[in-house]
Protein backbone atom coordinates (compact mmCIF):
# COMPACT_ATOMS: atom_id res chain seq x y z
CA UNK A 1 0.00 0.00 0.00
CA UNK A 2 2.77 2.33 0.96
CA UNK A 3 4.61 1.63 -2.28
CA UNK A 4 1.43 2.11 -4.35
CA UNK A 5 0.75 5.41 -2.64
CA UNK A 6 4.34 6.47 -3.17
CA UNK A 7 4.24 5.50 -6.84
CA UNK A 8 0.92 7.26 -7.37
CA UNK A 9 2.14 10.34 -5.50
CA UNK A 10 5.39 10.45 -7.47
CA UNK A 11 3.69 10.08 -10.85
CA UNK A 12 1.10 12.79 -10.16
CA UNK A 13 3.82 15.11 -8.80
CA UNK A 14 5.69 14.86 -12.10
CA UNK A 15 2.53 15.47 -14.11
CA UNK A 16 1.77 18.48 -11.93
CA UNK A 17 5.32 19.76 -12.47
CA UNK A 18 4.93 19.42 -16.21
CA UNK A 19 1.51 21.08 -16.26
CA UNK A 20 2.20 24.07 -14.04
CA UNK A 21 5.91 24.74 -13.61
CA UNK A 22 6.85 27.53 -15.97
CA UNK A 23 9.79 26.90 -18.21
CA UNK A 24 12.09 29.38 -16.53
CA UNK A 25 11.66 27.68 -13.20
CA UNK A 26 12.26 24.27 -14.77
CA UNK A 27 15.42 25.49 -16.45
CA UNK A 28 16.77 26.98 -13.22
CA UNK A 29 16.01 23.79 -11.35
CA UNK A 30 17.64 21.70 -14.06
CA UNK A 31 20.68 23.98 -13.90
CA UNK A 32 20.78 23.37 -10.16
CA UNK A 33 20.89 19.62 -10.86
CA UNK A 34 17.25 18.54 -10.71
CA UNK A 35 16.80 15.51 -12.92
CA UNK A 36 13.00 15.70 -12.62
CA UNK A 37 13.07 19.27 -13.96
CA UNK A 38 15.26 18.22 -16.90
CA UNK A 39 12.95 15.29 -17.63
CA UNK A 40 10.00 17.71 -17.71
CA UNK A 41 11.88 19.89 -20.22
CA UNK A 42 12.61 16.83 -22.37
CA UNK A 43 8.91 15.96 -22.46
CA UNK A 44 8.04 19.47 -23.62
CA UNK A 45 10.30 19.24 -26.66
CA UNK A 46 10.80 15.58 -27.50
CA UNK A 47 7.99 15.33 -30.07
CA UNK A 48 9.23 18.36 -31.98
CA UNK A 49 12.81 17.08 -31.93
CA UNK A 50 11.82 13.63 -33.19
CA UNK A 51 9.47 15.05 -35.80
CA UNK A 52 12.24 17.19 -37.26
CA UNK A 53 14.91 14.48 -37.10
CA UNK A 54 12.60 11.83 -38.59
CA UNK A 55 11.52 13.97 -41.51
CA UNK A 56 15.08 15.06 -42.25
CA UNK A 57 16.79 11.70 -41.97
CA UNK A 58 13.97 9.40 -43.04
CA UNK A 59 15.18 6.86 -40.51
CA UNK A 60 13.79 6.06 -37.06
CA UNK A 61 17.21 4.81 -36.02
CA UNK A 62 18.95 8.04 -37.02
CA UNK A 63 16.18 10.12 -35.47
CA UNK A 64 16.61 8.23 -32.22
CA UNK A 65 20.37 8.84 -32.30
CA UNK A 66 19.86 12.56 -32.88
CA UNK A 67 17.33 12.67 -30.03
CA UNK A 68 19.81 10.96 -27.72
CA UNK A 69 22.75 13.18 -28.61
CA UNK A 70 20.70 16.36 -28.51
CA UNK A 71 19.26 15.83 -25.05
CA UNK A 72 22.50 14.52 -23.61
CA UNK A 73 24.22 17.66 -24.87
CA UNK A 74 21.43 19.76 -23.44
CA UNK A 75 21.86 18.02 -20.08
CA UNK A 76 25.61 18.53 -20.13
CA UNK A 77 25.50 22.19 -21.14
CA UNK A 78 22.29 23.46 -19.59
CA UNK A 79 24.40 25.33 -17.09
CA UNK A 80 25.58 27.53 -19.96
CA UNK A 81 22.07 28.63 -20.91
CA UNK A 82 21.81 32.35 -20.12
CA UNK A 83 18.17 33.13 -21.04
CA UNK A 84 19.44 35.38 -23.85
CA UNK A 85 17.16 33.48 -26.21
CA UNK A 86 14.23 31.16 -25.61
CA UNK A 87 14.98 27.62 -24.54
CA UNK A 88 13.15 26.47 -27.67
CA UNK A 89 15.70 28.27 -29.87
CA UNK A 90 18.57 26.91 -27.78
CA UNK A 91 17.51 23.28 -27.98
CA UNK A 92 16.68 23.58 -31.66
CA UNK A 93 20.13 25.01 -32.28
CA UNK A 94 21.62 21.83 -30.82
CA UNK A 95 19.28 19.62 -32.86
CA UNK A 96 19.86 21.45 -36.16
CA UNK A 97 23.62 21.21 -35.74
CA UNK A 98 23.36 17.48 -35.14
CA UNK A 99 21.06 17.11 -38.13
CA UNK A 100 23.51 19.09 -40.27
CA UNK A 101 26.33 16.76 -39.19
CA UNK A 102 24.16 13.80 -40.11
CA UNK A 103 23.36 15.26 -43.53
CA UNK A 104 27.04 15.99 -44.16
CA UNK A 105 28.00 12.44 -43.24
CA UNK A 106 25.39 11.17 -45.64
CA UNK A 107 26.68 13.36 -48.41
CA UNK A 108 30.13 11.93 -47.86
CA UNK A 109 28.81 8.37 -47.85
CA UNK A 110 26.31 9.20 -50.65
CA UNK A 111 23.36 7.74 -48.74
CA UNK A 112 20.28 9.30 -50.22
CA UNK A 113 17.27 7.65 -48.67
CA UNK A 114 14.20 7.74 -50.78
CA UNK A 115 12.04 6.05 -48.13
CA UNK A 116 11.59 6.18 -44.35
CA UNK A 117 13.00 3.25 -42.40
CA UNK A 118 11.88 2.04 -38.98
CA UNK A 119 14.24 0.83 -36.25
CA UNK A 120 14.53 -2.65 -37.73
CA UNK A 121 15.26 -1.26 -41.19
CA UNK A 122 11.82 -1.95 -42.68
CA UNK A 123 10.21 0.61 -44.95
CA UNK A 124 7.48 2.86 -43.62
CA UNK A 125 5.02 4.35 -46.06
CA UNK A 126 5.05 8.00 -44.97
CA UNK A 127 2.41 8.89 -47.52
CA UNK A 128 0.00 6.39 -45.96
CA UNK A 129 -0.54 8.98 -43.25
CA UNK A 130 -1.83 11.46 -45.84
CA UNK A 131 -5.61 11.21 -45.69
CA UNK A 132 -7.45 10.09 -48.76
CA UNK A 133 -10.86 11.72 -49.05
CA UNK A 134 -12.23 9.21 -51.50
CA UNK A 135 -14.44 6.48 -50.17
CA UNK A 136 -12.53 3.72 -51.95
CA UNK A 137 -8.78 3.04 -52.29
CA UNK A 138 -6.94 3.03 -55.57
CA UNK A 139 -3.79 0.92 -55.66
CA UNK A 140 -2.51 2.71 -58.75
CA UNK A 141 -2.84 6.06 -57.03
CA UNK A 142 -1.09 4.66 -53.95
CA UNK A 143 1.82 3.61 -56.10
CA UNK A 144 1.89 7.04 -57.75
CA UNK A 145 2.08 8.68 -54.34
CA UNK A 146 4.90 6.43 -53.24
CA UNK A 147 6.83 7.16 -56.39
CA UNK A 148 6.17 10.88 -55.96
CA UNK A 149 7.35 10.75 -52.38
CA UNK A 150 10.53 8.96 -53.42
CA UNK A 151 11.19 11.56 -56.12
CA UNK A 152 10.73 14.39 -53.66
CA UNK A 153 13.09 12.75 -51.18
CA UNK A 154 15.63 12.30 -53.96
CA UNK A 155 15.29 15.95 -55.00
CA UNK A 156 15.76 17.06 -51.39
CA UNK A 157 18.81 14.83 -51.21
CA UNK A 158 20.43 16.85 -53.98
CA UNK A 159 20.45 20.02 -51.87
CA UNK A 160 23.48 20.89 -49.79
CA UNK A 161 23.05 20.05 -46.08
CA UNK A 162 22.54 23.72 -45.22
CA UNK A 163 20.00 24.24 -48.01
CA UNK A 164 18.19 21.09 -46.95
CA UNK A 165 18.13 22.30 -43.35
CA UNK A 166 16.82 25.77 -44.16
CA UNK A 167 14.16 24.36 -46.50
CA UNK A 168 13.10 21.84 -43.87
CA UNK A 169 12.83 24.45 -41.14
CA UNK A 170 10.98 26.94 -43.35
CA UNK A 171 8.75 24.80 -45.53
CA UNK A 172 8.02 21.82 -43.31
CA UNK A 173 8.44 23.19 -39.79
CA UNK A 174 7.04 26.67 -40.56
CA UNK A 175 9.68 28.65 -38.68
CA UNK A 176 10.44 32.28 -39.51
CA UNK A 177 13.66 33.15 -41.29
CA UNK A 178 14.84 35.20 -38.34
CA UNK A 179 14.43 32.20 -36.04
CA UNK A 180 16.13 29.93 -38.57
CA UNK A 181 19.06 32.36 -38.72
CA UNK A 182 19.38 32.27 -34.92
CA UNK A 183 19.27 28.49 -34.87
CA UNK A 184 21.93 28.17 -37.54
CA UNK A 185 24.03 30.96 -35.97
CA UNK A 186 23.73 33.13 -39.02
CA UNK A 187 21.72 36.12 -40.18
CA UNK A 188 18.16 36.28 -41.46
CA UNK A 189 19.50 37.54 -44.81
CA UNK A 190 21.78 34.52 -45.21
CA UNK A 191 18.94 32.16 -44.33
CA UNK A 192 16.79 33.92 -46.94
CA UNK A 193 19.46 33.52 -49.63
CA UNK A 194 19.90 29.86 -48.73
CA UNK A 195 16.14 29.32 -49.05
CA UNK A 196 16.21 31.02 -52.43
CA UNK A 197 18.94 28.68 -53.70
CA UNK A 198 17.15 25.63 -52.27
CA UNK A 199 13.82 26.46 -53.94
CA UNK A 200 15.57 27.20 -57.23
CA UNK A 201 17.24 23.77 -57.21
CA UNK A 202 14.04 22.01 -56.18
CA UNK A 203 12.04 23.67 -58.92
CA UNK A 204 14.47 22.34 -61.48
CA UNK A 205 14.46 18.87 -59.94
CA UNK A 206 10.69 18.65 -59.65
CA UNK A 207 9.80 20.43 -62.90
CA UNK A 208 9.29 17.19 -64.83
CA UNK A 209 6.79 15.96 -62.22
CA UNK A 210 4.35 18.80 -62.89
CA UNK B 1 12.12 46.40 -59.79
CA UNK B 2 14.15 44.09 -62.05
CA UNK B 3 13.33 40.46 -62.65
CA UNK B 4 16.32 39.12 -60.69
CA UNK B 5 15.13 40.93 -57.57
CA UNK B 6 11.55 39.89 -58.31
CA UNK B 7 12.56 36.19 -58.41
CA UNK B 8 14.04 36.47 -54.93
CA UNK B 9 11.04 38.33 -53.57
CA UNK B 10 8.65 35.80 -55.06
CA UNK B 11 10.24 33.15 -52.84
CA UNK B 12 10.12 35.39 -49.77
CA UNK B 13 6.49 36.29 -50.44
CA UNK B 14 5.48 32.66 -51.00
CA UNK B 15 6.70 31.91 -47.49
CA UNK B 16 5.00 34.90 -45.91
CA UNK B 17 8.19 36.80 -45.14
CA UNK B 18 7.95 39.75 -47.51
CA UNK B 19 7.13 43.14 -45.93
CA UNK B 20 3.81 44.49 -47.14
CA UNK B 21 5.16 47.49 -49.04
CA UNK B 22 7.51 45.24 -51.05
CA UNK B 23 4.67 42.82 -51.68
CA UNK B 24 2.64 45.55 -53.27
CA UNK B 25 5.59 46.50 -55.49
CA UNK B 26 6.07 42.85 -56.47
CA UNK B 27 2.42 42.43 -57.41
CA UNK B 28 2.67 45.45 -59.69
CA UNK B 29 5.79 44.02 -61.35
CA UNK B 30 4.19 40.61 -61.92
CA UNK B 31 1.16 42.20 -63.53
CA UNK B 32 3.49 43.59 -66.19
CA UNK B 33 5.97 40.67 -66.41
CA UNK B 34 4.64 37.32 -67.64
CA UNK B 35 8.01 35.58 -66.94
CA UNK B 36 7.92 36.50 -63.27
CA UNK B 37 4.25 35.59 -63.08
CA UNK B 38 5.13 32.18 -64.49
CA UNK B 39 8.04 31.91 -62.03
CA UNK B 40 5.64 32.36 -59.14
CA UNK B 41 3.28 29.73 -60.54
CA UNK B 42 6.20 27.29 -60.75
CA UNK B 43 7.19 28.04 -57.18
CA UNK B 44 3.67 27.48 -55.91
CA UNK B 45 3.54 24.19 -57.82
CA UNK B 46 6.85 23.16 -56.25
CA UNK B 47 5.44 23.93 -52.79
CA UNK B 48 2.42 21.74 -53.49
CA UNK B 49 4.65 18.92 -54.67
CA UNK B 50 6.92 19.24 -51.65
CA UNK B 51 3.84 18.99 -49.42
CA UNK B 52 3.25 15.52 -50.84
CA UNK B 53 5.99 14.41 -48.43
CA UNK B 54 4.23 15.24 -45.16
CA UNK B 55 5.78 15.68 -41.74
CA UNK B 56 4.50 12.82 -39.63
CA UNK B 57 4.14 12.59 -35.89
CA UNK B 58 6.76 10.25 -34.46
CA UNK B 59 5.24 6.86 -33.63
CA UNK B 60 4.58 6.23 -29.95
CA UNK B 61 7.05 3.33 -29.99
CA UNK B 62 9.82 5.59 -31.23
CA UNK B 63 9.08 8.18 -28.55
CA UNK B 64 9.01 5.57 -25.81
CA UNK B 65 12.17 3.87 -27.05
CA UNK B 66 14.05 7.15 -27.32
CA UNK B 67 12.95 8.27 -23.90
CA UNK B 68 13.97 5.00 -22.29
CA UNK B 69 17.37 5.08 -23.94
CA UNK B 70 17.92 8.67 -22.80
CA UNK B 71 16.93 7.84 -19.24
CA UNK B 72 19.37 4.95 -19.17
CA UNK B 73 22.15 7.18 -20.46
CA UNK B 74 21.36 9.90 -17.90
CA UNK B 75 21.22 7.34 -15.08
CA UNK B 76 24.63 6.10 -16.12
CA UNK B 77 26.19 9.56 -15.88
CA UNK B 78 28.12 10.09 -12.65
CA UNK B 79 26.60 12.76 -10.39
CA UNK B 80 28.32 16.12 -10.40
CA UNK B 81 30.76 16.60 -7.55
CA UNK B 82 30.35 19.53 -5.22
CA UNK B 83 33.33 21.38 -6.74
CA UNK B 84 31.90 20.90 -10.25
CA UNK B 85 28.59 22.41 -9.12
CA UNK B 86 30.45 25.24 -7.40
CA UNK B 87 32.54 25.91 -10.51
CA UNK B 88 29.40 25.92 -12.66
CA UNK B 89 27.68 28.36 -10.35
CA UNK B 90 30.73 30.61 -10.32
CA UNK B 91 30.96 30.50 -14.12
CA UNK B 92 27.25 31.35 -14.38
CA UNK B 93 27.70 34.35 -12.11
CA UNK B 94 30.83 35.42 -13.98
CA UNK B 95 29.03 35.09 -17.29
CA UNK B 96 26.22 37.30 -15.99
CA UNK B 97 28.77 39.93 -15.08
CA UNK B 98 30.43 39.61 -18.48
CA UNK B 99 27.16 40.52 -20.11
CA UNK B 100 27.18 43.90 -18.31
CA UNK B 101 30.76 45.18 -18.32
CA UNK B 102 29.94 48.68 -17.12
CA UNK B 103 27.79 47.31 -14.32
CA UNK B 104 30.56 44.85 -13.49
CA UNK B 105 33.14 47.66 -13.22
CA UNK B 106 30.83 49.71 -11.05
CA UNK B 107 30.17 46.68 -8.89
CA UNK B 108 33.90 46.18 -8.49
CA UNK B 109 34.48 49.78 -7.50
CA UNK B 110 31.53 49.83 -5.12
CA UNK B 111 32.52 46.47 -3.68
CA UNK B 112 36.12 47.55 -3.12
CA UNK B 113 34.96 50.79 -1.52
CA UNK B 114 32.50 48.98 0.70
CA UNK B 115 35.17 46.49 1.66
CA UNK B 116 37.65 49.20 2.68
CA UNK B 117 35.01 51.12 4.61
CA UNK B 118 33.72 47.96 6.20
CA UNK B 119 37.20 46.92 7.23
CA UNK B 120 37.85 50.32 8.81
CA UNK B 121 34.53 50.24 10.67
CA UNK B 122 35.19 46.70 11.83
CA UNK B 123 38.62 47.57 13.14
CA UNK B 124 37.18 50.57 14.99
CA UNK B 125 34.40 48.49 16.53
CA UNK B 126 36.86 45.78 17.57
CA UNK B 127 38.96 48.38 19.32
CA UNK B 128 35.92 49.80 21.09
CA UNK B 129 34.76 46.34 22.03
CA UNK B 130 38.11 45.42 23.46
CA UNK B 131 38.12 48.62 25.49
CA UNK B 132 34.63 47.94 26.78
CA UNK B 133 35.59 44.40 27.68
CA UNK B 134 38.46 45.62 29.70
CA UNK B 135 36.14 47.86 31.78
CA UNK B 136 32.97 45.80 31.89
CA UNK B 137 33.76 42.13 31.70
CA UNK B 138 30.78 40.71 33.58
CA UNK B 139 27.98 42.90 32.25
CA UNK B 140 25.94 41.24 29.55
CA UNK B 141 25.58 43.01 26.21
CA UNK B 142 22.02 42.70 25.05
CA UNK B 143 21.19 42.75 21.37
CA UNK B 144 19.60 46.10 20.71
CA UNK B 145 18.29 45.84 17.18
CA UNK B 146 14.53 45.68 17.55
CA UNK B 147 13.80 46.61 13.95
CA UNK B 148 16.25 44.22 12.25
CA UNK B 149 15.58 40.52 11.82
CA UNK B 150 18.45 38.15 12.53
CA UNK B 151 18.61 35.66 9.66
CA UNK B 152 21.47 33.42 10.79
CA UNK B 153 24.41 33.03 13.12
CA UNK B 154 27.65 32.78 11.19
CA UNK B 155 30.09 31.94 13.99
CA UNK B 156 30.45 31.50 17.73
CA UNK B 157 33.86 31.87 19.34
CA UNK B 158 34.51 31.46 23.02
CA UNK B 159 37.51 33.31 24.30
CA UNK B 160 39.94 30.98 25.97
CA UNK B 161 39.86 30.77 29.77
CA UNK B 162 36.97 33.17 29.84
CA UNK B 163 33.23 33.37 30.13
CA UNK B 164 33.18 35.72 27.15
CA UNK B 165 31.69 34.54 23.89
CA UNK B 166 31.80 36.31 20.55
CA UNK B 167 28.77 35.70 18.35
CA UNK B 168 28.66 36.85 14.75
CA UNK B 169 25.27 37.11 13.10
CA UNK B 170 23.67 38.40 9.90
CA UNK B 171 20.64 40.63 9.76
CA UNK B 172 17.99 41.56 7.25
CA UNK B 173 16.87 45.10 7.85
CA UNK B 174 13.37 45.74 6.47
CA UNK B 175 13.25 48.93 4.52
CA UNK B 176 10.49 51.02 3.13
CA UNK B 177 10.35 53.57 0.38
CA UNK B 178 7.62 55.86 -0.78
CA UNK B 179 7.68 57.80 -4.00
CA UNK B 180 6.09 58.59 -7.33
CA UNK B 181 5.68 56.00 -10.08
CA UNK B 182 7.93 58.23 -12.18
CA UNK B 183 10.75 57.86 -9.63
CA UNK B 184 13.45 55.64 -11.20
CA UNK B 185 14.15 53.98 -7.84
CA UNK B 186 10.48 53.07 -7.36
CA UNK B 187 10.37 51.68 -10.90
CA UNK B 188 13.51 49.66 -10.25
CA UNK B 189 11.97 48.14 -7.14
CA UNK B 190 8.75 47.36 -9.02
CA UNK B 191 10.73 45.62 -11.78
CA UNK B 192 12.63 43.58 -9.18
CA UNK B 193 9.32 42.63 -7.57
CA UNK B 194 7.95 41.51 -10.95
CA UNK B 195 10.81 39.04 -11.38
CA UNK B 196 11.91 37.98 -7.96
CA UNK B 197 9.05 38.03 -5.52
CA UNK B 198 7.96 34.68 -4.18
CA UNK B 199 4.47 36.06 -3.59
CA UNK B 200 2.14 36.03 -6.59
CA UNK B 201 0.23 38.91 -5.00
CA UNK B 202 3.32 41.14 -4.90
CA UNK B 203 4.22 40.23 -8.50
CA UNK B 204 0.62 40.90 -9.54
CA UNK B 205 0.67 44.34 -7.90
CA UNK B 206 4.04 45.30 -9.37
CA UNK B 207 3.21 44.12 -12.90
CA UNK B 208 -0.18 45.87 -12.68
CA UNK B 209 1.50 49.18 -11.83
CA UNK B 210 4.17 48.81 -14.52
CA UNK B 211 1.57 47.85 -17.14
CA UNK B 212 -0.54 50.88 -16.19
CA UNK B 213 2.51 53.11 -16.71
CA UNK B 214 3.01 51.68 -20.19
CA UNK B 215 -0.65 52.02 -21.13
CA UNK B 216 -0.63 55.63 -19.92
CA UNK B 217 2.26 56.32 -22.29
CA UNK B 218 4.76 57.16 -19.57
CA UNK B 219 8.38 56.48 -20.36
CA UNK B 220 8.30 52.74 -20.64
CA UNK B 221 11.37 51.67 -22.60
CA UNK B 222 14.29 53.69 -21.29
CA UNK B 223 13.73 52.28 -17.82
CA UNK B 224 13.50 48.71 -19.17
CA UNK B 225 9.87 48.30 -18.16
CA UNK B 226 8.88 46.93 -21.55
CA UNK B 227 11.60 44.28 -21.32
CA UNK B 228 10.49 43.38 -17.78
CA UNK B 229 6.89 42.94 -18.98
CA UNK B 230 8.06 40.69 -21.83
CA UNK B 231 9.99 38.49 -19.37
CA UNK B 232 6.87 38.27 -17.17
CA UNK B 233 4.72 37.38 -20.18
CA UNK B 234 7.10 34.59 -21.17
CA UNK B 235 7.93 33.11 -17.80
CA UNK B 236 5.67 34.07 -14.90
CA UNK B 237 3.86 31.04 -13.53
CA UNK B 238 0.71 32.95 -12.63
CA UNK B 239 -1.69 33.45 -15.54
CA UNK B 240 -3.23 36.57 -13.99
CA UNK B 241 0.18 38.22 -13.79
CA UNK B 242 0.99 37.26 -17.39
CA UNK B 243 -2.36 38.74 -18.48
CA UNK B 244 -1.50 42.07 -16.87
CA UNK B 245 1.87 42.08 -18.59
CA UNK B 246 0.16 41.45 -21.93
CA UNK B 247 -2.19 44.32 -21.19
CA UNK B 248 0.76 46.65 -20.59
CA UNK B 249 2.46 45.64 -23.85
CA UNK B 250 -0.61 46.28 -26.01
CA UNK B 251 0.28 49.89 -26.99
CA UNK B 252 3.63 48.73 -28.43
CA UNK B 253 2.57 45.80 -30.59
CA UNK B 254 2.41 47.91 -33.72
CA UNK B 255 5.70 49.78 -33.32
CA UNK B 256 7.98 47.30 -31.54
CA UNK B 257 8.70 44.01 -33.33
CA UNK B 258 10.17 42.49 -30.16
CA UNK B 259 6.87 43.06 -28.36
CA UNK B 260 5.04 41.63 -31.35
CA UNK B 261 7.25 38.53 -31.25
CA UNK B 262 6.62 38.06 -27.53
CA UNK B 263 2.86 38.31 -28.09
CA UNK B 264 3.06 35.84 -30.99
CA UNK B 265 4.96 33.42 -28.75
CA UNK B 266 2.27 33.78 -26.10
CA UNK B 267 -0.40 33.09 -28.71
CA UNK B 268 1.36 29.90 -29.76
CA UNK B 269 2.62 28.60 -26.42
CA UNK B 270 0.71 30.00 -23.45
CA UNK B 271 -1.33 27.39 -21.64
CA UNK B 272 -4.04 29.83 -20.53
CA UNK B 273 -6.78 30.40 -23.13
CA UNK B 274 -7.55 33.90 -21.76
CA UNK B 275 -4.03 34.98 -22.66
CA UNK B 276 -4.18 33.45 -26.13
CA UNK B 277 -7.56 35.12 -26.73
CA UNK B 278 -6.22 38.48 -25.57
CA UNK B 279 -3.17 38.01 -27.80
CA UNK B 280 -5.41 37.53 -30.87
CA UNK B 281 -7.30 40.70 -29.94
CA UNK B 282 -4.24 42.89 -29.57
CA UNK B 283 -2.64 41.52 -32.75
CA UNK B 284 -5.67 42.55 -34.79
CA UNK B 285 -4.31 46.06 -35.61
CA UNK B 286 -1.22 44.44 -37.13
CA UNK B 287 -3.09 41.61 -38.86
CA UNK B 288 -1.55 42.72 -42.16
CA UNK B 289 1.90 41.68 -40.91
CA UNK B 290 2.77 38.46 -42.72
CA UNK B 291 4.37 36.93 -39.60
CA UNK B 292 1.19 37.60 -37.66
CA UNK B 293 -0.93 36.06 -40.38
CA UNK B 294 1.28 32.98 -40.43
CA UNK B 295 0.86 32.46 -36.71
CA UNK B 296 -2.88 33.11 -36.93
CA UNK B 297 -3.10 30.43 -39.64
CA UNK B 298 -1.33 27.96 -37.37
CA UNK B 299 -3.55 28.84 -34.41
CA UNK B 300 -6.71 28.72 -36.56
CA UNK B 301 -5.83 25.14 -37.51
CA UNK B 302 -4.28 23.70 -34.42
CA UNK B 303 -5.24 25.51 -31.21
CA UNK B 304 -6.95 23.14 -28.82
CA UNK B 305 -9.52 25.77 -27.82
CA UNK B 306 -12.36 26.01 -30.40
CA UNK B 307 -13.18 29.61 -29.50
CA UNK B 308 -9.61 30.70 -30.18
CA UNK B 309 -9.58 28.84 -33.51
CA UNK B 310 -12.81 30.62 -34.47
CA UNK B 311 -11.57 34.05 -33.43
CA UNK B 312 -8.32 33.54 -35.37
CA UNK B 313 -10.22 32.56 -38.50
CA UNK B 314 -12.43 35.62 -38.17
CA UNK B 315 -9.42 37.91 -37.93
CA UNK B 316 -7.83 36.24 -40.96
CA UNK B 317 -11.04 36.50 -42.98
CA UNK B 318 -10.93 40.29 -42.61
CA UNK B 319 -7.60 40.38 -44.45
CA UNK B 320 -7.76 39.84 -48.23
CA UNK B 321 -5.95 36.68 -49.35
CA UNK B 322 -2.42 37.30 -50.66
CA UNK B 323 -2.22 36.50 -54.37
Amino acid sequence: MASTTTMDGGKSAQERMQARAPEMELIREAQAGSRAAFDALVRQYEHQVLRLALHLTGSEHDAEDIYQEAFLKAYRYIGNFRFECSFYTWIYRIVTNLCLDQLRRRKTRREDRAVVLDHSGDEIDVLASVSDDRSFSNPAKELDRKVLGARIQAALGKLTPRERMVFELKHYQGLRLRTIGEMLSTTEETAKNTLFRATKKLRLQLAELR
Amino acid sequence: MNCELAHERIVTAAYGELPDEQLHELERHMTACPDCHSDREQLLAMKILANALPVVEPPANLVARSRLRLEEALDALPPKRWYERLTQRTMNNFASLQAAPVAACLLLVVGAGAGILGGYEYAQSRAAHAAALAHDVNRPHPIDQPAAEITNISSIVRQPNSEMVEVRYNQVVPQQMEGSLDDPKIRELLMLASENSASAGVRDDSVGLLAAECRAGHSCQAAGIRDALMVVLRYDKNAGVRLKALDGLEPYVAADTRVRDAVLEALLNDTDPRIRTKAVDILEPVEADTSVRQVLHTVANSDQNPHIRTVSREVLSRVPEIQ
